[in-house]
């Protein structure tokens, strides 16, 4: 692909972004999706060790919300591939034991990224006390190794205006949603209600996709920023296309 | 029993916000709806996860 690639963001918090890249093909930017959802390692608990545990749910229910408790993830780089971490948890009722309880062996790279998530209730005399160890591991071996939740592209629709409309004609909502492109400025359609005659009222238009223009809507469990996201998503496509390179040369 | 940890359909964390959801929206008078909007859960498959939730701990304790 020799084209012109272009990044830009619509809309961006620290978990959730909307952005725009031109210049590449359906193919590619389904390549990238999917890269997101299944490829980006990301650490999870994936075994526990029960020191105690009374509490009215089974070790391996526990066990399963432990592991969807999203972790802050540094890149393998930093870490080291085959690395896990060791998270305790030590609640004794009654009380609640959450995910912010978690204590971490590596307190500065990884942690709980949400705190509030109840892991169970616990009644008097009840105790949950467990080690657990945290792995790298990719989306499509286990749902909560996935980083990008809900990700998806659609392509930037360009509204162009043809006229009025006939003065007698009565207007019909017309809904589109994404990202339009008016004149080069991009607008989320959430901004006029997803309706074009809010925007464009009394106004005949046209919409039309933009060839190889799309709209990523991004949003991540936490594990990362967006950015990083992405771009992990972006490199490990690069990886494969390197290691297919390297295994078919003579 | 408890609220699950994550949405079953997409992944997104949603335990996050069901205690918040169930003081405002279950004890509490607000409008479920409008509690679900100002978390910020916004997709149904989401939604229908918090909404249709019931905490069993307090039915089951008694049973250990």
């Amino acid at each position: 692909m020799a084209s012109d690639y272009d990044v830009e963001f619509v809309e961006r918090t620290e978990r959730e972004a909307r952005i725009l890249v031109r210049g590449i093909t359906p193919a590619f930017a389904n390549g990238i999706r999917r890269a997101m959802v299944a490829d980006v390692p990301t650490l999870a608990i994936d075994t526990v060790r029960f020191i105690e545990n009374s509490s009215v749910m089974f070790d391996e229910q526990l066990g399963l919300r432990l592991g969807l408790v999203p972790l802050t993830t540094p890149t393998p780089e930093e870490f080291g591939d085959d690395d896990v971490v060791t998270l305790s948890i030590d609640v004794e009722g009654p009380a609640t034991a959450y995910s912010g309880d978690l204590v971490s062996s590596e307190p500065d790279l990884v942690k709980p990224a949400d705190e509030n998530v109840p892991i169970i209730q616990l009644k008097d005399d009840q105790r949950l006390e467990a080690e657990a160890e945290a792995v790298y591991d990719h989306g499509k071996n286990h749902a909560k190794h996935q980083g990008g939740v809900a990700v998806g592209y659609r392509h930037l629709q360009r509204v162009t205006v043809d006229g009025d409309l006939p003065e007698f004609e009565e207007e019909e909502s017309q809904i589109v949603r994404g990202v339009i492109e008016d004149d080069g400025e991009l607008i989320p359609t959430s901004e006029f209600g997803h309706d074009l005659t809010e925007r464009y009222p009394g106004k005949d238009v046209t919409v039309e996709d933009v060839p190889n223009a799309f709209v990523f809507h991004v949003e991540t469990d936490g594990s990362f920023a967006v950015e990083e996201l992405v771009t992990r998503a972006v490199d490990s496509i690069d990886d494969r296309a390197a290691e297919l390179e390297d295994a078919v040369q003579l | 029993m408890m609220v699950p940890v994550r949405c079953f359909t997409c992944g997104t964390v949603v335990a996050e916000h069901w205690e918040e959801f169930e003081e405002r929206a279950r004890e509490g008078d607000e409008d479920p709806a409008e509690v679900l909007d100002d978390l910020g859960v916004d997709r149904f498959c989401c939604r229908r996860m918090l909404v249709s939730h019931t905490d069993l701990v307090d039915v089951v304790s008694p049973y250990q």
